[in-house]
């Protein structure tokens, strides 16, 4: 357990920096996620951490001590690799034995590898071979591999994304709860938002190499700091236009849109999807526009409509699914609307957008 | 269906020849007559009491057995640097490797002889720099012999190992770092293991390929350095006693095959997985 700090990290590799100035603080026992689109220097930061990437500059320090020159060996950090990286020539027992036996401390080896393989809920599998188990399986196996040796921080490289949806959901509460167990310092590294939302404590969303935003889901959510933010975590309508004066917003297509803050310019206008309401319910709101439904699909617990607005504007509207509710179909006239404090402005940037 | 014709030409090309050949091992050999019908382990007896050719035989072993050993120590970094590299030269990397192998063996024997010789590059070079007074003999030992059977090999052994490493997942060798390998026990515990079957062949491939060497042994070795190969040769072509040369050819043969399953056996039990 620890606390881990990483100092303007930059990873330069020939003429591609990778990773540029990351500072992050992770406290004692917390769970971080990096977060962000494949190339955004989330790996390449994680693979600083754990030792295999020296970095170009900056530091990473373990509470008090600069391990940033320490080998990959000599830095108590266990990590959890995307494609589980088990021993195939070792049992399952000998595969979690091996970093014990690396510490020398051969007394107890039998029995922590067992309460190990306890935790992850494989006891009575120790003789099996990597190859005679099934993925998730051998996810914990890796789980347990890297937890046995009472690592100073645990480091998840995208564990999940070769498990089939329905496990990759119960295995992300399975290790959500033994981290908090534990106590265990944890850096993720994923792409998908869903994954990192539900088993963060606070998320790093970065992209070409720089850390966009950090903060718990809720700050991000709520108030992202820029418009990559506002596009990758969560879903957002964006429009693109100006503001032409205070608190006045005007798309390309010309629809005129009173929102909050935001200097003179272009700009975009991000808008979650269950922030609009429709019909009778936009009543009572700033920003009312007309519409047609296009295109309608039904999620189960929720409904999206697509609504065109104007000829170059479409936004998309979640509705819960409620049993009341008559929804309106595809061709219908229904008007969309939301509160002015909906809207969140972002100037308009050259920095690529998830779609 | 396929297999067909290549069944007809290895039972034609290779089993028939090898039927024959022991048929004549067991014939008697009389000067002046030549070879004559018999069925008898006369030659294989002369073989076993001769100093002469059990030397060679011992001789031959023994170069075998360095060549392979030292084949795959000096494989193994450059076929792990091979395998593991992010270069986009790598495919010119490998055609360096293989490139050695367009030159025949005769031709690369010629090639080291004049480095080796008394007058060759070796030697002036290091009378030149005042190391050494009168040349130092280095054409005709043991040496260079297995330094000549070593450089024909490595190629083979380096693609070997090479083509087995890279089936091994980069991040297994990571994940024993993490849990505190340093890179020798890394080495032991991990790429060991399982890159044995990489090595196992290499070195299979090595020992035969030396045990079975004519060129370079000759040419590099001298009349003196009598290697099991040039002794088959020199029985049938020379001495024109074809009972002998077949039961050379026989017993090289035999040794080959009886060591290196020995060792694949040994080696598969130790790593059974």
């Amino acid at each position: 357990m620890a606390r881990l700090a990483l100092q303007q990290l930059s990873k330069q590799f020939a003429s591609n920096i990778a990773v540029r100035d990351v500072t992050l603080d992770v406290g004692d026992g917390e769970f971080i996620v990096l977060l962000g689109p494949s190339g955004c220097g989330k790996t390449t930061t994680l693979r600083m951490i754990a030792g295999f990437v020296t970095p170009s500059s900056g530091t990473v320090r373990l509470d008090d001590r600069d391990i940033t020159n320490l080998p990959p060996w000599k830095r108590n950090a266990g990590m959890v690799f995307q494609s589980y990286a088990l021993f195939p020539h070792l049992t399952v027992a000998e595969n979690v034995a091996f970093g014990l036996e690396m510490r020398r401390s051969t007394a107890d080896i039998p029995s922590r590898v067992a309460e190990a393989l306890r935790m992850v809920r494989l006891g009575g599998l120790e003789g099996r071979l990597p190859r005679q188990l099934s993925g998730g399986q051998q996810q914990r196996v890796a789980l347990a591999r890297a937890l046995v040796i009472r690592p100073d921080v645990l480091l998840l490289d995208e564990p999940l994304s070769n498990l089939d949806a329905k496990l990759r959901e119960t295995v992300r509460v399975e290790i959500r709860e033994l981290q908090r167990q534990l106590g265990i310092t944890t850096v993720m590294v994923t792409h998908d938002q869903e994954e990192a939302l539900m088993m963060a404590d606070r998320l790093v969303v970065m992209s070409n190499g720089e850390v966009r935003q950090v903060g718990t889901q809720r700050e991000l959510y709520e108030r992202p700091a820029d418009r990559f933010v506002a596009m990758f975590v969560g879903r957002s309508n964006s429009l693109s236009g100006k503001i032409v004066g205070p608190g006045r917003f005007e798309t390309a297509g010309g629809l005129r849109i009173a929102c909050h803050e935001g200097a003179i310019g272009p700009a975009v206008l991000a808008l979650r999807p269950e922030r609009l309401a429709l019909g009778a319910m936009a009543a009572d709101c700033v920003n009312r526009l007309p519409g047609t439904v296009e295109f309608v699909s039904y999620l189960g617990a929720s409904i999206d409509l697509h609504v065109r607005i104007s000829p170059t504007d479409r936004v998309v509207v979640c509705q819960p699914n409620r049993a009341d509710v008559r929804l309106p179909v595809e061709g219908d006239r229904i008007e969309v609307g939301w509160p002015a404090d909906a809207a969140m402005v972002f100037a308009q940037e050259t920095a690529p957008v998830p779609n | 269906m396929l297999i067909g014709p290549a069944t007809v030409f290895v039972t034609l090309g290779l089993l028939v020849p090898i039927v024959i050949l022991f048929r004549y091992s067991l014939n008697d050999f009389k000067a002046g007559v030549m070879m004559v019908e018999a069925l008898t382990l006369k030659q294989y007896a002369l073989f076993f009491t001769d100093p002469y050719f059990i030397a060679a035989f011992y001789r031959t072993l023994r170069v075998a057995l360095i060549v392979t050993l030292l084949c795959i120590v000096l494989a193994y970094p450059l076929a792990y640097t091979l395998a593991r590299t992010q270069s986009r030269w790598k495919n010119l990397l490998i055609m360096l490797i293989v490139l050695p192998l367009f030159v025949g063996n005769a031709v690369r024997a010629a090639g080291w002889m004049t480095l080796f010789g008394n007058k060759g590059f070796i030697n002036v070079a290091l009378q030149w720099l005042g190391l050494i007074d009168h040349p130092v003999r280095i054409m005709f030992t043991e040496p260079a012999v297995i330094v000549g059977i070593l450089a024909v090999n490595l190629p083979y052994v380096v693609l070997t190992i090479q083509s087995v490493i890279e089936g091994i997942e980069r991040a297994v060798e990571e994940a024993a770092f993490s849990l505190g390998a340093g890179p020798w026990t890394m080495f032991r515990r991990v790429m060991l293991p399982l890159a044995t079957p990489g090595f196992v062949a290499g070195a299979i491939f090595c020992f035969i390929l030396t045990m079975n060497a004519y060129a370079t042994p000759v040419l590099l070795g001298g009349p003196q350095f009598v290697m099991m190969g040039p002794l088959v040769y020199t029985q049938f072509a020379v001495k024109s006693n074809w009972p002998l040369g077949a039961a050379v050819a026989f017993i090289l043969m035999s040794a080959t095959l009886v060591l290196t399953a020995g060792a694949n056996l040994l080696v598969q039990r130790r790593y059974r997985r």
